[in-house]
């Protein structure tokens, strides 16, 4: 049987995988390691992030959102960025890293990739600060100062990145950034080559330099229309990629470049009243449609878990069956 | 090219610096307020319509809305009291227990462009709010509730049902991404659209019927 890492290089190269991957298996997500989340921990709390965004988690709510009523917008005009936004060390102290040291450490990376975590995004990094519809108009109106903050932002993630390679060492990069709603992507190719894409070349060419071999990138939306972008980009795997993208159709088109992790939609089976059943329905969907080169199953969600108890757990055990079932 | 058609042009293209002097300019050649008001509104439908189709994006429909309402202001003081040209008042919202706002901004811009007076109760919406909503504003057709996650659709339905209940004769639509015309039809709202675009098309529809 082949290892994790053996198993899921052999789908993304398109040799001969002996099973599924099954979903996030092959990513020893190191998570201890220092890094500013875009999120409030708890229900009932609100916390102040180190670029000076609020987040908010109502206690009757599902999860944290930013705050951009005027007085908690971080950033209140783009034409002032300079005086506005300052973005935090990415300098921790030795005791702060030791324990994603050690857990780097303790992982055989002949079975898994030890790897890095992202997040947010630059682009959510400029709605997050400004709100979606400021971040969105500045692109037509103030397009110089977007590339500037941009850059800036690019700037603090690579100082980031040579810091977390230097304590972990890490094989492989897990980084978000939603690009889309579930039917279109937020704004245009052309929009995203010229401000996008130049940043991401950056960074991820950055970790590759640097000892990385697969950049797997976050975003669980529709995003087919940027598909040969997050090649141009250095992107190994596009992880969230829901059905509403055609799936089966991509891996056709661009399968020997990417290799596409998601097809099953959190969305349709990660909710209260989940069964077991249904995950399989849509697990079995994916799996037949896709096939077993350039395609991951796993649920469109950022992270290995689900929102509702047992849900990620349940679609594992479903892979394994259809591993079973199929190889 | 006649003013009018300058406007449109530039609201089209999201020109908010200079579609309220164009807008003046028309007025100054003699176009009726109602008129240019109008060529705006056909302006959004052009948007919608290329939104919908996955022509343009979130940023080209901001800007479009933004550079409307830029020109509506030149057009208000002018136009005050003149019930006639709206088409009713459309309560929206996002129901409770969800947070997202992007698309139902997106949906109200479009729903105002139509021609509609907007009165937005932001996220989180309890649906007795909805109602308290129909009953402090005046002339109100429409109610459209937004729900971005799957929890909260019961929240969605409970909406519409309260809504309902209360006033049988106002319009209820629904939206987000994932309500689909089944579940829309299933919890007895009067209409369904998939996009910001296509939703001022259907609210206008539900209003004019
Ligand atoms: C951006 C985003 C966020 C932003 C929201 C910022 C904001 N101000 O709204 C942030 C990061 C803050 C966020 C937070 C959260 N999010 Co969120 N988010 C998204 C994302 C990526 C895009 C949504 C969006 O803005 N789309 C763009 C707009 C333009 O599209 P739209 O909303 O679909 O609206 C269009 C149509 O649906 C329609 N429409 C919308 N409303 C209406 C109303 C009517 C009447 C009509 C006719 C039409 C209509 O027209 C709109 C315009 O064309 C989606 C993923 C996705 N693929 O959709 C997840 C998603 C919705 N989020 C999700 C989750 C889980 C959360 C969190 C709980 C995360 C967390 N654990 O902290 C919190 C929610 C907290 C809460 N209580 O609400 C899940 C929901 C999963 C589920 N089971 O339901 C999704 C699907 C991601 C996922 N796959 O896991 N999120």
């Amino acid at each position: 049987m082949l290892t994790k890492r053996q198993n899921l290089m052999e789908v993304i190269k398109g040799g001969t995988p002996d099973r599924f991957v099954n979903q996030y298996e092959f990513m020893e997500l190191i998570m201890e390691a220092p890094m500013d989340l875009p999120l409030a921990p708890a229900p009932g709390t609100r916390v102040k992030n180190k670029w000076g965004i609020t987040f908010d988690w109502p206690a009757d709510q599902i999860g944290s959102f930013p705050m951009h009523d005027e007085e908690h917008k971080a950033l209140k005009d783009i034409t002032d960025w300079k005086n506005q936004v300052k973005a935090p060390s990415v300098f921790y102290t030795d005791e702060e890293w030791a324990a994603a040291e050690a857990h780097a450490k303790s992982v055989d990376r002949n079975d898994k990739f030890v790897t890095a975590f992202c997040a947010p995004g630059i682009f959510e990094m400029t709605h997050h600060l400004m709100s979606m519809e400021d971040a969105l108009m500045a692109l037509y109106e103030e397009p110089e100062a977007m590339k500037e903050l941009i850059d800036y932002v690019v700037e603090y993630e690579l100082a980031y990145a040579a810091e977390v390679i230097k304590h972990i060492h890490p094989d492989a990069l897990f980084h978000h950034d939603d690009w889309g709603s579930q039917i279109s992507s937020f704004i245009s190719p052309q929009m995203f080559n010229e401000f996008i894409v130049p940043a991401y070349k950056q960074v991820y060419g950055f970790w590759k330099a640097n000892g990385v071999e697969l950049i797997i990138h976050h975003s669980d939306s529709y995003a087919a229309n940027l598909v040969p972008f997050m090649i141009e980009m250095g992107i190994d795997i596009w992880q969230g990629v829901m059905t509403t993208n055609n799936v089966p159709e991509l891996i056709k088109k661009y399968g020997e470049k990417i290799t596409f992790m998601g097809d099953i939609d959190s969305g349709r089976v990660d909710f209260p009243g989940w069964t077991r059943e249904k995950i399989y329905e849509d697990t079995k969907k994916a799996c037949e449609e896709c096939g077993k080169l350039y395609f991951i199953p796993c649920l469109s969600q950022g992270l290995n878990i689900s929102s509702f108890p047992g849900v990620y757990e349940a679609t594992s055990d479903v892979i394994d069956q259809l591993s079973k079932e199929m190889f | 090219m006649s003013k009018i058609e300058e406007v449109k042009a530039k609201v089209e293209a999201g020109k908010s610096k200079l579609v309220p002097g164009l807008v003046q300019e028309a007025l100054d050649e003699g176009s009726a307020p109602a008129e240019v008001l109008q060529a705006m509104v056909e302006s959004m439908g052009v948007v919608g319509d290329k939104f919908s189709a996955g022509e343009i994006f979130v940023p080209e429909m901001l800007i479009a809305a933004k550079a409307m309402s830029k020109g509506v202001e030149v057009l208000k003081p002018l136009m005050a009291g003149d019930g006639s040209t709206s088409l009713g008042t459309c309560v929206i919202g996002t129901v409770a227990g969800d947070l997202h706002d992007i698309g139902k901004n997106l949906v109200s811009m479009m729903i105002e462009s139509a021609g509609f007076d907007m009165v937005d109760l932001g996220v989180d919406v309890p649906a007795d709010t909805f109602v308290q909503a129909i009953k402090d504003n005046t002339n109100v057709k429409i109610v459209a509730c937004s729900g971005l996650l799957t929890t909260t659709m019961p929240a969605l339905k409970e909406a519409v049902a309260t809504v309902k209940a209360a006033f049988p004769d106002i319009k209820v639509i629904v939206g987000g991404a994932p309500v689909t015309p089944e579940y829309a039809a299933e919890v007895g709202a009067d209409g369904y659209a998939p996009d910001a675009g296509s939703a001022a098309v259907k609210a206008r529809e539900l209003a004019t019927a």
